[in-house]
């Protein structure tokens, strides 16, 4: 892994116009350090998606640079690049035809890994991830539960021991108990591997439990960045704390109910 | 076995093979086609929806014209070319479209999930979007098949051999046993390729690999056993046919034929006397040593085209309909002064020879039944006017196109009358039955007199004559002998003897070949 003090990821002013004029996303400024967990929030439409696609290029932005482990992501091949990137995204984006253990393999064995590696890995996989290799590897993604297909989902993005891993409203489909479990589930795993992620959420209390830092973005800007407590504590203006205010006052009120 | 039967049983080598070797092959470039044209089309909107538009003109083009228009399209060749050729086309669009909506249908997050991966596009698209795709595909595939083998019995009127050809030359000799007969294989052969495409695709999605290996196994044995007839020559011990009652006996006394070892194509169209007149011009080659083909059941400007670009080499026609459909002539003319300028002109324009006449003629005559005729006080066709407006006339599928028609019609002032088209096979038991009050009968036919039908008079000799005659083509004309070994046939049938033949197809149920027979000992031929 790099020097601690440069950073994986870089987006220098970084921009989307779509063919029309439409402006998605302005001068947005980010920089992720190794190991960390950025959140990226806000309501729909606000662009979060759009900066995240356009890391990986399955967007090309239209202004500024992002940098990636160094090199400046336009000189890189899109498919070369998303190889090096893991992609985990909403809903599972599971290959249906294919069973689990082939679902985790596909980008070791695009890789040109022997199979004897790759199998090794997706048990390695499977393991991290907690599904068991006998009972689920053959299975086919409609005979796993919601948070067993993003566990699979997890674990092929983890494949191919990327250094940086991007997150698409991973949790927002599952149910609140699979979802908590999973939420702290990667959280170890990040502790474990040492990977740096971005997530886009627009579940701020998701942003603020798992979050090293969140940055805020309204009509294709980011108007606040910081760790979670700078938010709470120093909220930049009433947008965000209206946003914080949500969690907050579920808070409460379970806490009434409590006492 | 019942000896109908045992000759269809006979045939079905020669005509299965043909009708498997050209479903298979019109599907399999059909497929090499449509396959690669859907996959570049389907993520290119305005492209797919071009293509598919094209492929369904195509698709709504009945069968038959298909087939018919790809003979002058194809500079005039019959037989497998066209055939392929309309097949083909009519395969394209089951596949296209399948593949073009198979493609755009699968789940867009989990393409973006491919992309995310670092899929490239052509892993995606092999690994992908193709395999999720493929029920859709392999459905389109099944509906070309089961059409393209139904189509497939089109080609016998083009000049491919098929099972077509069981329900053409049945329908025509009222041998439905024939038509069912052809029905049932082109059914059958339809069911076992749809069902091992269907199974597969269960072993491809269910990646079973012995299952892929038993289909493709049956499949190879199924394709093979049907078409090798066309790959192997029979053995030369064959045991000889046996003759039927009344067939002619060839006579085998090859060394001193005067066509010894020569091919001759010999065309027909699609009715009794045609396929009458081919068997008895076969037996006389054959007696010369000639090796006879036959290519049967040709529509009637088809077996022309095929005569002037030597597809064929001998064909029956007739002086009437060269003049009006070939020639383009509104008015007939005296019979002796349109047969030389038929001549003349067949020659000049074509290269082709009439060698001569037969010496019946095969006219259009308005029948209808005797006590009808009677009841109207009917004798000529004038007598018809004055009822004109409460009479129907049926007649075959060209005839109310035809001039002669029209100038009939106008002459008698029978402009009233409502015309019905039907097959021509079926317009004599139409009239006798009273489900129309006259038809345009062919003045050979031998149920005139058995169903006891009146030929109306033409005292005004508006109907163009309609003699035999015997056309050899350009290239036939050079051939040593051929002219003059068929020389003996001109003017030696008369009407009453080519009628005679024709009721013994058409209504003592004997075969061409047995009838032929027959007319060859009557005319004194047969030695």
């Amino acid at each position: 892994m790099a020097d601690p003090a440069t950073p994986i990821l870089e987006l220098r002013s970084v921009a989307k116009t779509y063919a029309g004029g439409v402006e998605a996303v302005r001068g947005v400024d980010l920089s992720l350090a190794p190991g960390e967990l950025l959140a990226l929030t806000g309501e729909s439409g606000c662009g979060k998606t759009t900066v995240l696609k356009m890391i990986n290029r399955l967007e090309q932005a239209s202004g500024g640079s992002i940098v990636f482990e160094g090199r400046d992501i336009s000189g890189i091949d899109p498919v070369h690049l998303r190889r090096q990137i893991g992609w985990v995204m909403q809903g599972d984006g599971l290959f249906p035809h294919f069973t689990v253990r082939e679902n985790i393999a596909i980008l070791p064995k695009l890789l040109g890994w022997d199979p004897a590696r790759c199998e090794l890995r997706v048990r390695e996989m499977m393991k991290l991830v907690q599904l068991d290799v006998d009972e689920f590897g053959e299975r086919y993604p409609q005979a796993l539960s919601g948070g067993q297909r993003q566990r699979v989902g997890f674990a092929r993005a983890l494949a191919g021991n990327p250094g940086l891993v991007l997150m698409d409203e991973a949790f927002s489909a599952l149910d609140p108990i699979t979802r908590d479990t999973l939420q702290q589930d990667f959280k170890r795993l990040q502790g474990e591997l040492g990977f740096s992620a971005v997530m886009v959420t627009h579940d701020m209390a998701e942003a603020l439990i798992m979050a090293d830092r969140i940055a805020v973005m309204r009509d294709g800007e980011i108007i606040q960045q910081g760790t979670p407590r700078e938010l709470l504590q120093a909220p930049s203006e009433a947008y965000v704390s209206q946003l914080l205010e949500t969690p907050r006052r579920q808070i409460r009120a379970i806490a009434e109910l409590d006492a | 076995m019942n000896s109908n039967l045992a000759e269809r049983f006979a045939e079905l080598p020669d005509l299965l093979s043909g009708h498997v070797l050209l479903s298979v092959a019109a599907l399999f470039v059909g497929m090499a086609i449509s396959l690669p044209l859907g996959i570049f089309a389907a993520p290119r909107r305005h492209l797919a929806n071009t293509v598919l538009n094209i492929a369904s003109v195509i698709q709504t083009i009945p069968g038959l014209a298909l087939l018919a228009l790809m003979v002058p399209l194809l500079g005039g060749t019959i037989g497998y070319a066209p055939a392929f050729m309309a097949l083909m086309l009519y395969s394209i669009l089951p596949i296209l479209r399948n593949t073009i909506v198979g493609l755009q249908g699968v789940d867009r997050g989990v393409i973006e999930a491919a992309r995310g991966l670092g899929l490239t596009d052509r892993e995606r698209l092999w690994q992908v979007e193709l395999p999720l795709a493929l029920p859709v595909i392999v459905a389109g595939l099944r509906t070309a098949t089961v059409w393209v083998v139904g189509a497939a019995t089109l080609a016998t009127p083009v000049g491919a051999p098929s099972l077509g050809n069981y329900i053409f030359a049945g329908l025509q000799t009222r041998n439905w046993l024939s038509v069912i007969f052809g029905c049932l294989f082109a059914a059958g052969l339809a069911i076992v390729l749809d069902q091992l495409i269907r199974l597969m695709e269960v072993a491809a999605r269910e990646r079973q690999k012995g299952l892929a290996i038993r289909v493709g196994g049956a499949l190879m044995i199924v394709l093979m056993a049907a078409t090798l007839p066309r790959f192997i020559e029979l053995p030369a011990n064959a045991p000889a046919p046996v003759l039927a009652e009344g067939e002619a006996p060839t006579r085998l006394r090859a060394e001193e034929g005067a066509l010894q070892g020569a091919r001759v194509r010999i065309g027909a169209k699609a009715f009794s006397e045609q396929y009458i007149l081919a068997d008895l011009i076969e037996t006389v080659l054959e007696n010369e040593g000639a090796e006879v083909e036959r290519r049967d059941n040709l529509g009637s400007t088809i077996v022309f085209d095929a005569l002037r670009t030597n597809e064929i080499d001998i064909s029956i026609d007739y002086t009437g309909t060269i003049w009006a459909t070939i020639m383009n002539r509104p008015e007939p003319i005296d019979r002796y002064a349109m047969f030389a300028e038929m001549s003349g002109w067949l020659y000049e324009q074509h290269g082709i020879v009439t060698l001569g006449r037969l010496g019946f003629e095969n006219a259009y005559g308005f029948a209808m039944r005797a006590d009808r005729a009677a009841e109207l006080d009917a004798r000529a066709l004038g007598d018809l006017a004055v009822h004109a407006r409460d009479l129907q006339v049926g007649g075959d599928a060209e005839v109310f196109t035809r001039s002669e028609w029209i100038s009939t019609r106008d002459a008698y002032g029978l402009g009233a009358m409502s015309t019905r088209a039907m097959d021509a096979t079926f317009m004599y038991d139409a009239v006798r039955d009273g489900q129309v009050d006259l038809i345009t009968a062919y003045t050979t036919d031998g149920r005139i007199a058995a169903y006891d039908l009146v030929v109306l008079n033409d005292p005004l000799g508006v109907l163009p004559p309609y003699d035999a005659v015997i056309l050899l083509s350009p290239e036939a004309v050079a051939r040593a002998g051929l002219a003059d070994a068929l020389a003996p046939l001109v003017g030696a049938i008369d009407s009453t003897d080519m009628r005679e033949a024709n009721r013994l197809v058409d209504l003592e149920r004997q075969t061409p070949a047995q009838a032929a027979g027959w007319l060859l000992n009557e005319i004194g031929l047969d030695e």
